[in-house]
Formats: C-alpha cells, structure tokens, sequence
C-alpha cells in the first residue's frame, strides 16, 4: 500500500534553540497502520508531530530541512486548509480545542471552516457522533462534559474533516485507566471501520503495543528504534531511552534472565497470553 | 453585581421560547424595550410589564425574571424618591420607576433565554467580522474553565499560606497578585493552544464559512413578534396622536 507519511532528512530548530529539535528524521509510514511513538519528553516528539500537520512551517518559524509528504504532497507546499482535511490532530488537552458551545457544533467546527453544505455537513457530524458514540451529548456545553467525554467530542471534530491520518498526542495522559483504554479501543476500531491511519504519542504502552502495528522510539531528536512493538520492547536499549516497559515484557524478561531464554523466545505482549504460558509451567 | 449577572446569564431551557429563533427573541425585545420608552401612562406600562411577565411564565423563568425585577426595584424606588422630589408629580415618578425596571426586564429576557449559539448567529446577522464574532463566541465558552482555573490557584496559593481575607484594602488587593499572574500565564499559554487547534480544524480557509444551525420563521416566532408589534403600536399610536390611555 502506499505511503501516507513519509518524513525524508527532516531537521528543525527553533528560533531561539541552540540545538535542533528534531534532526534528520527519518519515517514511511503506509496506509491504515497505527504506529506508537515513544519517547522522553523533550525528545522532539511534538515537534515532529507538529511538522506533520503543516504546523511547521506554516505557524511557527525556524530552520527547516528536509521534506514531509502527506499523502504524496509536500507539507512545505501544501496550505493548512488542504493539510487540514488529510491530517487530523487530537491535541494532549481536549479542553483547548473546543470551541463551541455545543458539542454538535464543535464537531461542525472544522467542515463551517471548510464552507461544506449545510446538508453534507449534518451528514458528517451525524456520523462522527455516531461513531464515538456521544450522539446523547450532541447538545451538551463542553463544561457539561467529562474529561473522557470531552476527548471524544474533540477526536469527533477531527474525525468529521475526515482526514486519512489522525495524529493522537498523548491523548490518554488525562484519562482514568478505563476510559484511557476504551480511547484504545475506539482507535483500533476506527481503524477498521474507515482505515484512518493513526500516529499516537504515548507513554502507557500497556495500553497500546496490543493494538499498534509499529514501535518507534526517539530521543534527542532522533530517531533511536524502530519496529514491531514485540521487538521494540524486548530490545534491550528501549529501556535506556525512557519507554515505560510494560509489566508483561519486564515478566518475560526477569524469567528469562532466570531460565536462559524459555520464555524471551515467545515474546508475548499482552497479559493473557503470558498467563497461558506460565499456566502449562505451573501444572 | 451578583444579581446582574443572575438576571442576564443563559441557561438551559426547553420551553417554547427558548425554542424561538434568535432574531425574532431580540426583535421582541427590542420592540418591548422601546415600548416602555414610548409608554406615556401608567395603564400603558402596566400592559407592557404584564405582556413581559406573561412570556416569562411561558419562557419558564418568571422566578428568575421577577428575581431581577425585586432588585432592580431597589433602584427603581430611588428613581421614584428623586423625580417625587424634583417634580412633585407622582404619576411621572411612578411611571418612571416602573419603566427603568421595564426596561431591565426587557433585556434579561432576551440573554437569559438566548444561548451563546444564538447570540453568535445573531452577530453574524449583523455582518461583524468572523473573528470578532468568534472572539466573543471564545470569551463566553472559556469564561467557566477560566473560573475553575481560578478556584485552583486560588486554593493553590492558600496552601502555601496566602492569606487573601487579611489586612487593609491595599492589602488585600497587593494579595490577588499571586492569583492573578498565574492565571494570566494560563491564559496565554492556552491561547497559544487555541491557535494551533484553529489552524489544524481550518479556521479561515474560506472567506464565507457555512453554519450548521439554520434559523426558519415559525408560527411561533411570527405570533410573539405580532404580539410585541400589537403593544407597540398602541405606545407609538397614544405617544403620537393622542393623549395616554389611561386605566379605563
């Protein structure tokens, strides 16, 4: 399939920074994957994020090399108007990206901006309210909403632009654990029902390495690892650069030190499999 | 300036008013508000006033209307004091007394029933410009984050021993620093946050953007319009032509 991202050599440094951001970055990624991006903070993750979305270089200055391609066309070229309908982003604080006073409305935001016909318009709200499932709030004031309720208006409102590729910044960091997976839940079924592709940064990997396709790590800038979530989170550096092991893998591992590589040879990432193991042991 | 705000902040409601297009609940207002100017006599303002309560009951928020009547009535009974005093004539002072009261109640009407929505397709109609009308839109829509943001500094800065009820008036106000830079600091930062989640849902990417909310004339818009329209032609009929109506 082909790509929907691709970052070629892409370096940035702030006006007033010393040291670049992100230095000669390097990503494909194709259609329809959900790719997890791991990091210490100040690693240059929102950054990269925000080359993405056209952020950089259209909103803030500095020194830019190096290309992103959105769906085949250069950021650097494209206006925010185009990037807006291909490039979706949940920022980390849903608060600060609603702007309306009723839910239905906020979703309307972004389609009232691109002049879509009214009828059109109702269409696509309609749905995106119907996909995440908050068709019962479409009339609710955002104070009136819940910090999970309120992630879900903001994820509809990006949704409803329809865009081919999502990027989810930290988007369970204000989240209880349960409606933070309910949130994983949604991405992996949303995936499947239009085939958006999905950036996520994310420190609970717990969460999501059951549902991603791809792990990449960065720190400094750049970009230090990359691969499945199974090979990412066994590879003995990921610790190293600040990614939060998930408790199954660290199991795996402590055995493994213990037993001379049984159980590291499964690799097993979620919970359930790993008791299965263990179960055969035990009797 | 709690009971202002009481009398002229939104709240949800259902009832057949609430569900009035926007234009028609300000024209009504505006054409009850110039009513009570034009009204000469007391019957007149009566009628006016009894016209105001009537919708307030239909609108389901006569208890917070007549809340805002009993304390603009504190004023209205200065203004009564004052014209007895210098005019000594007591139909004129009670007219009015009555009328700044009217008048108030004309306006709240239309805030407590309008929401920030309505009030926005109402700026629109006027052709503001798209980022005043979203200015205001923005302002009303953060102004409970802001109070909750508020609360938190406020408690924030008490457990670290702020003492905000202590000492003299410059005291007292030297103490909101600690609160009030914070909370600037906040807003900028968040307004830095707005921008870019504008810029990323296409704000301005068209000159005309389309709106969601479509208003349409109902019956009901038309019936209260002509039943303001009604009273105030008998206000402009008896301040032109004739003599006030007076209690028959």
């Amino acid at each position: 399939m082909a790509d929907i991202l691709r970052v070629e050599g892409l370096s940035f440094r702030y006006p007033d920074s010393p040291k670049s951001a992100v230095s000669d970055f390097e990503l494909s990624i194709p259609e329809g994957e959900i790719v997890v991006l791991a990091g210490p903070s100040g690693c240059g993750k929102s950054t990269l994020l925000r080359a993405v979305n056209g952020l950089i270089p259209h909103m803030y200055g500095g020194e830019y090399s190096g290309d992103v391609l959105v769906a085949g066309s250069s950021v650097k070229s494209s206006n925010m108007r185009d990037l807006a309908q291909t490039v979706g982003f949940l920022f980390q604080n849903p608060e600060n990206q609603i702007f309306m006073f009723s839910v239905e409305r906020d979703v309307a935001f972004g389609l009232e901006n691109l002049g879509v016909p009214r009828e059109e318009m109702r269409a696509r709200v309609d749905e995106a309210l119907r996909l995440l499932r908050i068709g019962d709030l479409a009339q609710r004031a955002p104070h009136e909403l819940s910090d999970g309720q309120k992630q879900r208006v903001a994820l509809a409102g990006v949704l409803a632009m329809r865009p081919k590729l999502v990027i989810l910044d930290e988007p369970t960091s204000l989240l209880d654990p349960k409606t933070a997976s309910e949130l994983v839940a949604l991405v992996a079924k949303l995936r499947g029902e239009l085939g958006t592709t999905f950036v996520v940064v994310e420190h609970r990997l717990d969460l999501l390495v059951e549902v991603a396709d791809r792990l990449v790590v960065m720190d400094g800038g750049r970009k230090v690892l990359e691969g499945t979530p199974m090979d990412v989170l066994f590879d003995n550096e990921a610790e190293a650069h600040g990614v939060a092991i998930p408790a199954v893998a660290k199991v795996q591992r402590l055995l493994a030190e213990r037993e001379a590589g049984k159980a590291a040879a499964a690799k097993l990432l979620t919970p359930s499999a790993l008791a299965l193991a263990v179960e055969g042991r035990l009797t | 300036m709690m009971w202002l705000s009481g009398g002229f902040i939104f709240r949800r409601g259902d009832s057949f008013y609430h569900r009035l297009d926007p234009r028609a609940k300000l024209l009504n207002s505006v054409l009850m508000f110039t009513t009570t100017l034009l009204a000469r006599s007391i019957f007149e303002m009566v009628l006016v006033i009894l016209f105001m309560v009537g919708l307030s009951a239909a609108a389901t928020v006569l208890k917070r209307v007549a809340r805002t009547m009993a304390f603009t009535a504190l004023f209205s009974g200065f203004i009564f004091v004052v014209n007895v005093l210098f005019t000594r004539d007591l139909e004129t002072s009670v007219l009015y007394a009555i009328r700044f009261i009217a008048i108030v109640v004309s306006t709240s009407i239309f805030f407590i029933t309008t929401s920030p929505d309505e009030l926005e397709q109402v700026m629109k109609m006027f052709r503001l410009p798209r980022d005043v009308v979203f200015a205001f839109v923005t302002a009303v829509r953060f102004i409970p984050v802001m109070m909750l943001d508020t609360i938190q500094i406020m408690d924030a800065q008490k457990s670290r021993g702020l003492e905000l009820e202590k000492g003299n008036l410059i005291r007292r106000v030297r103490n909101m620093i600690p609160i009030l830079i914070p909370l600037v600091v906040n807003s900028v930062m968040r307004s830095g946050e707005l921008a870019e989640a504008m810029e990323a849902r296409a704000y301005g990417a068209v000159p005309r953007p389309t709106s969601l909310l479509v208003y349409r004339a109902t019956r009901a818009d038309v019936g209260v319009v002509c039943a303001a329209v009604a009273l105030f032609a008998i206000a402009a009929y008896s301040f032109y032509f004739v003599v006030p109506v007076r209690f028959p």
